[in-house]
């Protein structure tokens, strides 16, 4: 507090903030102003920044280097509650609300007036009600059970729990991701509201047309760095995509082996599929792989790419349409048949679900079922077999670790990959499924990775690529297609117009 | 092979650890109460090994701990919060004890072991009560199979009460089994036949879980679900096998209990094996090796703590002192966070 309040300061600002989790720098040197009175998109793809900036502000992270002003005077927060008292509150993706408890009660744990060893229900629901009065959100019965509250009346109380201390700024985390189409309207119409009392809404999405609905001011971060703020009115969405997912060169891609696509070997006609919400999210898609063939898929986050691969994995069963292996028809949907089917798959999150982390690198080699048949016999495991195959592949494809029996939780990200990887081109599969097959990783695995795929597709495998990352997918991919709003666009031939798969990605086609 | 031993090393320092840490604190509260902590110690390990007699007793009360430490052992690897070993041993309890009452047209020894194996598979049956609901109505198995070990308990007072008990309806108790079928113990000490069944069920285990491709999956379940589905394992399927599996060895161990030490079911029959085999699994770090340690040093405990009180004058509810406070410290020392359900991958 060395600073005097300043009336023509911006309402919230951050300097020069750097944040590093282990190796990863998640912020470096982020400036952003934010003003009073606007609807502020926070936009980028999973693992740009904009969480770990949120975080900072709302007091939950604390930055390694820079400064955040409020009002022009350099605040520190101790914790969330700290920073919700100097009037920033957020809302996190996922609901903070006690469903045993009502709306009134929910509310209660936030005010701190109410904050008193005794506790009276009358006061803590006629505070509720001036609240949402003072707020001017729509509460409804105080005493309904949280429980039994929709999505979206659960959101605005949310909001109201994140202004309970009378709040001027307020944060959301992916506010529409829980929502169904139906009530993202309301959720936009009540930001306006709260826009136009003069209070700062941020909100982080990946989707550009959330930003054009709602936004006054978008910025957009990749990589830990603010790549720009724009006046939402005065830019497309083509060009907020190409910012969002890639430094777009207009140097030429390196040469790639001169491949032609052999038989047809993935056949993917007119599938649909519907997300955890039971929104549809994957509309009639259809394409074929050839054999020999990278087929990249590009798109923003969120716009069916996780319900593709768990389609081609067989983690879900689809709406409609028919996905064929080799001119075989698959019929059951569950990543066993999948992999019978000759689907081999490189999943998005390693560490999640590509691997056992606290198993060790050589039962890691095993984590398939067909290789776990192939080195068995009668259930029995052949221990030995197993070993020189885990060996044998870690020297293949240059894996370092202590031992063979080191926990897999010790290896570096590249060589986890690398140890995923290996272990999927294994068994050979006809079809190759991956999402993001290289993200996060150094150059020299990355590189590692980038050479495997080739390798198998010039071997006959048929290769899909999704990835929200535009380099990544232009560097890996012999023909291009776009995935938005569930809808695949028809394939672009390299050299690929850079300008077209922008507006593609924006949802113009 | 250097690895190899750091590895072990590194795998069961928390329990050396919480050993450690378990008989400072029960040495402390022995001075406290004014004796001699060394002395007493001395007369609990003398009680458990000081003789062939004491060393027969170990075995004897190991015996249960070790099947029961493995059924928790087999389910806890694969992401089972079984906590119904107590249940599920009743069970066997009561299968092996309502058969034996009556011989069957069989040679002594095979009756005798078709009556165990009833015993597993009613223990089997017990847990998969809680499979079935926990796969098909996704209730939490720690719930359901703590609410089942009441119901088993209820169950047996019930029986021992009315339609089972003994012929000359004297105490709640069942008639004894057929003496024919009671299992060879080492005469002139009481250590059965049972610790040997014991010991091959622990390498059977260790087997399973290590060598086969069933015991892989189970585990890689219990690991990481998400990660093992997509591999093409069934995961339920092998929560429901590891849960049952943990079941009939709960079950084997009550089974194996009324047909070599005690010869009848009566309440209370078991002092509470069920839920001492979860201290004992853990301190076994779920392996089945570390379980057969970990229940020979539970047995001597129980074992050689009548002579801590004789000797030494420090009451031998001590001992449980001691087994409460190892598992204090291992749960403390574990990174694993217990009973949390793993969280479910979020969209890309």
């Amino acid at each position: 507090m060395n600073m005097s309040p300043d009336a023509t300061a911006p309402l919230l600002a951050v300097r020069d903030v750097g944040k590093r989790f282990a190796a990863v720098q998640a912020l470096a040197n982020v400036n952003l102003t934010f003003r009073a009175g606007e609807i502020h998109a926070l936009l980028g793809e999973n693992g740009a920044g904009k969480s770990t900036l949120m975080h900072v502000l709302a007091g939950l992270l604390r930055p390694d280097t820079g400064t955040i002003l409020v009002d022009g005077c350099a605040v520190r927060f101790a914790s969330a509650r700290a920073a919700q008292q100097a009037g920033i509150g957020m809302v996190h993706q996922h609901f903070t609300l006690v469903d045993a408890l009502s709306v009134a009660e929910n509310l209660a744990l936030s005010l701190t007036e109410s904050r008193r060893f005794r506790f009276r229900a009358e006061v803590t629901a006629e505070q509720a009600r001036a609240l949402a009065e003072r707020v001017g959100l729509e509460l409804g019965s105080p005493q309904t059970p949280v429980a039994q509250l929709a999505v979206g009346a659960c959101q605005r109380l949310e909001i109201l729990k994140a202004l309970a201390g009378g709040g001027r700024v307020l944060i959301l985390d992916e506010p529409t991701a829980v929502l169904t189409p139906q009530e993202v309207r309301p959720l936009f119409m009540m930001l306006r509201q709260l826009r136009d009392q003069g209070r700062l809404v941020i909100f982080i999405t990946h989707k550009l047309r959330e930003v054009k609905a709602v936004a006054d001011r978008v910025t957009v971060m990749r990589r830990g760095r603010v790549v720009g703020t724009y006046a939402a009115n005065a830019v497309s969405e083509s060009h907020l995509a190409e910012h969002m997912v890639g430094t777009i060169a207009a140097a030429p891609r390196g040469e790639r082996p001169n491949r032609l696509a052999g038989a047809v070997l993935l056949q993917v006609a007119e599938v649909s599929a519907h997300d955890a919400r039971g929104v549809a999210a994957l509309q009639s898609v259809s394409f074929e792989v050839g054999a020999g063939e990278i087929l990249g898929i590009a798109g923003v986050d969120g716009n069916g790419q996780r319900e593709l691969f768990e389609v081609l994995v067989g983690l879900t069963r689809p709406h409609g349409g028919t996905i064929s292996v080799g001119g075989r028809r698959i019929t059951e949907f569950n990543p066993r048949a999948a992999l019978a089917a000759g689907i081999g798959h490189i999943p998005p999150d390693r560490q999640r679900e590509g691997l056992i982390l606290s198993m060790t690198v050589q039962e890691n080699f095993l984590l398939n079922r067909n290789l776990l048949d192939r080195f068995s016999h009668r259930r029995m495991l052949h221990a030995r077999a197993a070993r020189r195959f885990a060996a044998d592949l870690a020297e293949q494809y240059a894996l370092r670790f202590a031992s063979l029996d080191a926990p897999v939780r010790s290896l570096s990200g590249g060589n986890q990959q690398r140890l995923v990887v290996a272990r999927t081109l294994a068994e050979q599969p006809q079809v190759l499924v991956t999402v993001n097959p290289t993200r996060g990783l150094d150059f020299a695995a990355a590189a590692a990775v980038s050479d495997a795929l080739q390798a198998v597709a010039g071997l006959g495998c048929a290769v899909v690529v999704i990835s929200t990352d535009l380099d990544e997918v232009l560097d890996l991919s012999d023909r291009v297609r776009v995935l938005s709003r569930g809808r695949l666009s028809a394939p672009l031939q390299p050299p690929v117009d850079l300008e077209q798969l922008g507006l593609l990605m924006a949802g113009a086609a | 092979m250097t690895v190899t031993v750091a590895r072990i090393a590194a795998r069961i320092l928390p329990s050396v650890l919480a050993l450690a840490a378990a008989l400072i604190v029960s040495a402390t509260i022995i001075a406290v109460s004014g004796r001699n902590p060394i002395v007493a110690f001395g007369a609990l390990f003398g009680g458990a090994f000081g003789s062939l007699d004491s060393l027969s007793e170990v075995g004897v009360k190991a015996c249960p701990l070790l099947l029961a430490g493995l059924a928790i052992a087999v389910a806890f690897q694969a992401g089972v919060w079984n906590i119904g070993a107590e249940g599920q041993l009743l069970m066997g309890a009561l299968g092996v004890a309502a058969l034996g009452r009556h011989g069957e047209h069989l040679p002594a020894w095979l009756d005798s072991a078709s009556d165990l194996a009833v015993g597993a598979a009613l223990g089997a049956a017990w847990a998969g009560i809680a499979g079935q609901l926990k796969l098909r109505r996704n209730v939490n198995e720690v719930i359901s199979t703590i609410m089942l070990n009441f119901v088993a308990l209820g169950l047996i007072s019930y029986l021992v009460q009315g339609p089972l008990m003994e012929a000359g309806g004297r105490y709640p108790q069942t008639d004894a089994i057929l003496q024919e079928l009671w299992m060879p113990r080492l005469t002139p000490y009481r250590v059965h036949f049972g610790l040997i069944i014991a010991l091959l069920a622990a390498a059977a285990m260790h087997v399973l879980l290590y060598r086969t491709v069933p015991g892989y999956e189970m585990r890689a379940a219990g690991l990481n679900p998400a990660a093992a589905r997509l591999a093409g394992i069934d995961v339920e399927r092998r929560l429901l096998m590891a849960l049952m599996l943990s079941g009939a060895l709960a079950g084997l161990a009550g089974g194996i209990e009324v047909n070599a030490v005690t010869h009848r079911l009566y309440e209370h029959f078991s002092p509470g094996w069920g839920f001492t085999a979860i201290a004992v699994g853990l301190l076994g770090r779920l392996s089945p090796a570390g379980v057969v340690v970990a229940a020979i040093f539970f047995g001597a405990l129980d074992a050689g703590s009548n002579a801590m009180q004789r000797v030494a004058g420090v009451s031998s509810v001590l001992v449980s002192v001691i087994q409460a406070t190892v598992i204090f410290f291992l749960v403390a020392l574990e990174r694993r966070r217990w009973f949390v359900e793993p969280t479910r991958p979020s969209a890309t």
